[in-house]
């Protein structure tokens, strides 16, 4: 059956099965592929995107369920890398292997545009993802110099 | 030898004809250069746009390392793998220093492991040393001749293409500088002859040469062409920098691939994608060494988009280090989730060898301790033990143990293959290519100089790449399938069954202490399986603490669970023994940990002695050890060194861990400090500072938190649900690092570092609460107090 999907601002219309996580749709169907697989059971947050401004684990959503409704992958953030919280991020240097990034990147914009200026503690309760090469020193780190970034655009 | 033997139920052919396909895509873009197929550009633009993979230069290269355009854009060709430790940035460092080319205006790019099977390296490469080496001149200019040979294929192109051991920086220095100054010194010689000036009257600098005699200038990117024309005379006599005269190496230099992995557009070997591609999902027997029994293909091939579903045999173990993995089955299907769900809802049997059916880790684990009341293999025995613990005042003994661990990287395990018939194309993310290169030629037939390995960035290795059978399937897969590009993904639970794992290990401790509580004999007993990794680690040479009287025997037994080299291999374990044993004899003879192991390091002849007590003093110092803490709050100091009882290339580092643990026994890693030893300097600064704040955390969880047990054969932990992986909210809040010059070469970084995190909780864990733990993780015990 035909699914209607937003992504990134553009409409897609896919036929797959409802039940398809939306992770594949956006991999496969729409190829979008920023967005990464990693544990399937909605554990570790590598397939964070938006669905109407709510972050969530697109690997356990299907794809029904964002049927009439806005979907921001990572590359809905800037064609150049130039949004607040990827600029600090690049100021901070924070991937390693960057695999978990796009995911750990939309659950920190999610938590910054919720909270503008996260505590440590705020930030330890709201971002729940898995990085295996541990940047977390450098995620906190960025997450706090994007905070200001957005302020600073804003004002 | 054609075909693997196995079976293939096809439902229709969606082959191409590949003579069609790339006349097809060739005609399309415009990708075929010398006759080197790359993928399409147009088809996927968005996604390959981030691919880092090897592609044929459309100006001519200068060297095998190096092609500069006339726009001075500079690609430099990298032989090892980018999974996160900063290679793709630090050996590009090393070629620009002496290149002298503008660091802007870098672009890296994988070094083709198809040449690399088809050239032989330039003679003046073949005996630069690597392997860090013994440097009599203070890691400055190389000698050319008499040099320990470097390890791996020293006369292939690119030599050694694995990535492993933290060994990136350590082989490739002497020889990436010096593909560096090669370059360097034609471009001098073009512009020189150009100019009808002597070589010698000229400098380069950002990639801009000078004559200052007549004032006149030109760059890289206009000479470039001649360069290629213009052969050194005598490559081996160009000297390359030393240290001291380093101007890009040695300063913190942000990593190059990072822009491109904040936006997406990164390329892992999961987001390849091919015009006509299918995708594999597969499942392999959970218990290693067992094999398929029967698959009813018939119950799911008339789901949608499925096409074929394949019989996998247990993968060659020659091709995998003798490691014996499972046989498999493998659904083909147009996407990824259409493969897994019907592989899910097919009915499989499994042939499961009997003697592993029961196996479970209690049983394991009593083998392991039986054999260490065994007589074992003596590797050191140095003095009289038995007759100096007898006399000693006395006697302490401890018993630890360390559970199977797995890499567990982001990415699950996955390969794209296009086989056809004179032709394999492997687009992967890869830690050692030149060993795929060999699978791929075993499995289909067709030789290794027509196999072409499009290197992927890896999301995540730790040592994981490489020793799994991802490549093996794929390319069985694809060589059913001919002219069909194929994309195998693993799920999660299936990649932790494709994966070997760190052995599970037992040791049991004992030593006799003086009256003044200073041992007078140590002996050391290991246990874990034959083929696990590193079963010598760190009691080998000597002992790291003095004593007179010294033994150090292996106990091994047989496990079907393939072992391999995850991060810290078997030291990460031992060294948990060694430091958390100190720690015991420190406590039992009433004196300060950090004095203890200063005075006991301070009695040996060690060739880094006085670098390992620079590293305890300056640690010390950064901790303000000894300052009083609130109750529920401990330090503990350990020594981290590899290769600091012989001589030679060494890393040393001492560490202060500051833990608390509260009443109800969270335990929570405050802060870490680090001295670590840069030896003549560090190559980029800042990716060494990521590696330590990545292995401090890397190193917690196996403290705390991570475990993988067996049952009836099978590993149980096989998901993020059931293995445990930290969280930003047990990131150490403070992490201060400070580096001290020594005047050696280091041994790597990549993996190493911060095992003290398992006995620096461990023993602030006894001092908050008087519980001693000897077995991680130590979240299987009752840590509350008071």
């Amino acid at each position: 059956m035909a699914i209607n999907l937003e992504v990134n601002g553009a409409s897609y219309s896919v036929e797959v099965d409802p039940q398809t996580p939306l992770l594949w749709v956006i991999r496969e169907q729409v190829g979008l592929t920023g967005t990464k697989f990693s544990c399937g059971i909605a554990q570790c947050g590598a397939c964070t995107v938006h669905l109407d401004g709510v972050p969530l684990r697109s690997c356990r959503v299907p794809v029904v369920a964002a049927e009439g409704k806005s979907v921001t992958t990572i590359e809905g953030l800037s064609r150049e890398g130039d949004h607040p919280v990827q600029v600090a991020w690049k100021e901070f240097d924070v991937p390693q292997c960057g695999y978990c990034q796009s995911g750990m990147i939309m659950a920190s914009l999610a938590l910054l545009e919720k909270n503008p200026n996260p505590t440590d503690a705020e930030i330890d309760t709201e971002i729940t993802n898995i990085c295996r090469c541990s940047t977390y020193h450098r995620v906190r780190q960025a997450i706090h110099r994007a905070a200001e970034l957005m302020q600073t655009r804003e004002a | 030898m054609s075909k693997p033997n196995s079976k293939v139920s096809q439902k229709n052919s969606a082959t191409i004809d590949r003579r069609e396909f790339l006349t097809t895509t060739g005609l399309a873009t415009g990708a075929f250069v010398l006759g080197f197929w790359v993928p399409p550009k147009t088809a996927d633009a968005a996604i390959i746009a981030g691919a880092p993979w090897y592609e044929e230069p459309e100006v001519q290269e200068i060297n095998a390392w190096i092609v500069i355009d006339p726009d001075d854009m500079v690609t430099i060709r990298i032989a090892q793998t980018e999974l996160g430790q900063g290679v793709w940035t630090s050996n590009a460092m090393m070629v620009c220093e002496e290149l002298q080319c503008d660091w802007s205006k870098v672009q890296p790019q994988y070094a083709s492991a198809n040449r690399d099977a088809r050239e032989s390296a330039p003679e003046w490469t073949l005996d630069v040393m690597g392997d860090g080496a013994f440097d009599p001149i203070g890691g400055g200019e190389p000698l050319f001749r008499g040099r320990e040979p470097v390890r791996g294929i020293p006369d292939s192109l690119y030599r050694r293409m694995r990535t492993n051991e933290a060994s990136s920086v350590r082989d490739g220095r002497y020889y990436l500088q010096l593909a560096g100054a090669e370059v360097r010194e034609r471009l001098l010689l073009a512009a020189a002859g150009q100019w009808g000036v002597p070589a010698s009257e000229l400098t380069a600098k950002d990639s801009v040469i000078t004559h200052q005699q007549s004032s006149r200038t030109t760059t890289y990117g206009q000479v470039a062409y001649l360069a290629t024309e213009t052969p050194h005379p005598n490559p081996e006599t160009i000297n390359i920098k030393p240290p001291s005269e380093w101007t890009l190496m040695g300063k913190e230099q942000n990593n190059l691939d990072v822009p491109a992995k904040v936006t997406g557009e990164l390329v892992y070997g999961i987001d390849v994608r091919m015009p006509g591609m299918k995708w594999a999902a597969v499942r392999a027997c959970p218990v290693y060494g067992g094999d398929v029994k029967s698959y009813d293909f018939d119950a799911v091939r008339d789901q949608p988009g499925v096409q074929s579903a394949q019989q996998l045999p247990i993968p060659d173990p020659s091709l995998l280090r003798g490691r014996q993995f499972s046989g498999a089955v493998a659904v083909v299907a147009d996407s990824w989730y259409q493969a897994k769900t019907a592989l899910d809802q097919m009915p499989i049997e499994w042939d499961i060898p009997p003697q592993s059916a029961t196996s479970n880790t209690a049983d394991m684990h009593q083998e392991l301790m039986d054999a260490m009341d065994q007589p074992g293999t003596v590797r050191v025995d140095e003095g009289n033990v038995d007759a100096a613990t007898v006399s000693a005042d006395k006697i302490v003994e401890a018993t630890y143990s360390t559970p199977y661990l797995p890499r567990a990287r982001m990415e699950p395990g996955n390969a794209t293959a296009l086989v056809t018939d004179g032709r394999v194309d492997i687009w992967l993310g890869d830690q050692s290519p030149q060993e795929t290169r060999r699978s791929a030629s075993v499995i289909t037939g067709i030789p290794e100089e027509n196999v072409y390995i499009h290197l992927c960035h890896l999301g995540g290795g730790f040592g994981r790449n490489g020793n799994g059978p991802q490549a093996e399937q794929t390319i069985m897969i694809a060589n059913a399938n001919r002219g069909t590009p194929i994309h195998l993904l693993w799920t999660r639970e299936e990649d932790f069954v494709g994966t070997t794992y760190r052995a599970m290990g037992v040791a049991r401790l004992r030593a006799g202490l003086d009256a003044d509580g200073w041992p007078v004999a140590l002996e050391v007993r290991t246990g874990m399986q034959e083929d696990g990794f590193g079963p010598t680690s760190s009691f080998n040479d000597t002992s790291r603490y003095y004593v007179p009287n010294y033994r150090f025997t292996n106990h091994m037994t047989q496990f079907h669970i393939p072992c391999g080299t995850r991060r810290g291999v078997g030291q990460a374990a031992h060294e948990f023994y060694r430091e958390t044993f100190i720690d015991e004899l420190a406590r039992t003879a009433g004196k300060d940990p950090y004095l203890y192991r200063r005075e006991l390091i301070a009695r040996t002849d060690l060739p880094h002695r006085d670098d390992m007590i620079r590293a305890l003093d300056m640690v010390a110092e950064m901790s303000d050890w000894g300052s009083p803490l609130p109750e529920g709050k401990a330090r503990a100091i350990a020594l981290e060194e590899k290769g600091a009882e012989a001589s030679g290339t060494a890393t040393i580092s001492a560490m202060v861990h500051t833990v608390s643990v509260s009443r109800e026994g969270v335990v929570r890693l405050d802060r870490v400090d680090v001295a670590l030893d840069q030896g003549f300097s560090l190559i980029n600064p800042l990716s060494v500072k990521k590696q330590l704040e990545g292995q401090i955390v890397w190193f917690y969880n196996d403290a705390m938190h991570q475990a993988n047990t067996v049952l009836n054969g099978r590993i149980v932990e096989n998901n993020f649900d059931r293995f445990s992986v930290s969280r930003i909210k047990e990131d150490p809040p403070e992490i201060n690092i400070q580096f001290f010059e020594t005047g050696h070469w280091m041994r790597g970084m990549g993996h190493d570092r911060a095992t003290s995190v398992q006995s620096g909780i461990g023993d602030a864990i006894f001092q908050i609460t008087g519980k001693r733990f000897r077995d991680l993780p130590f979240s299987q015990h009752d840590l509350s107090w008071g």
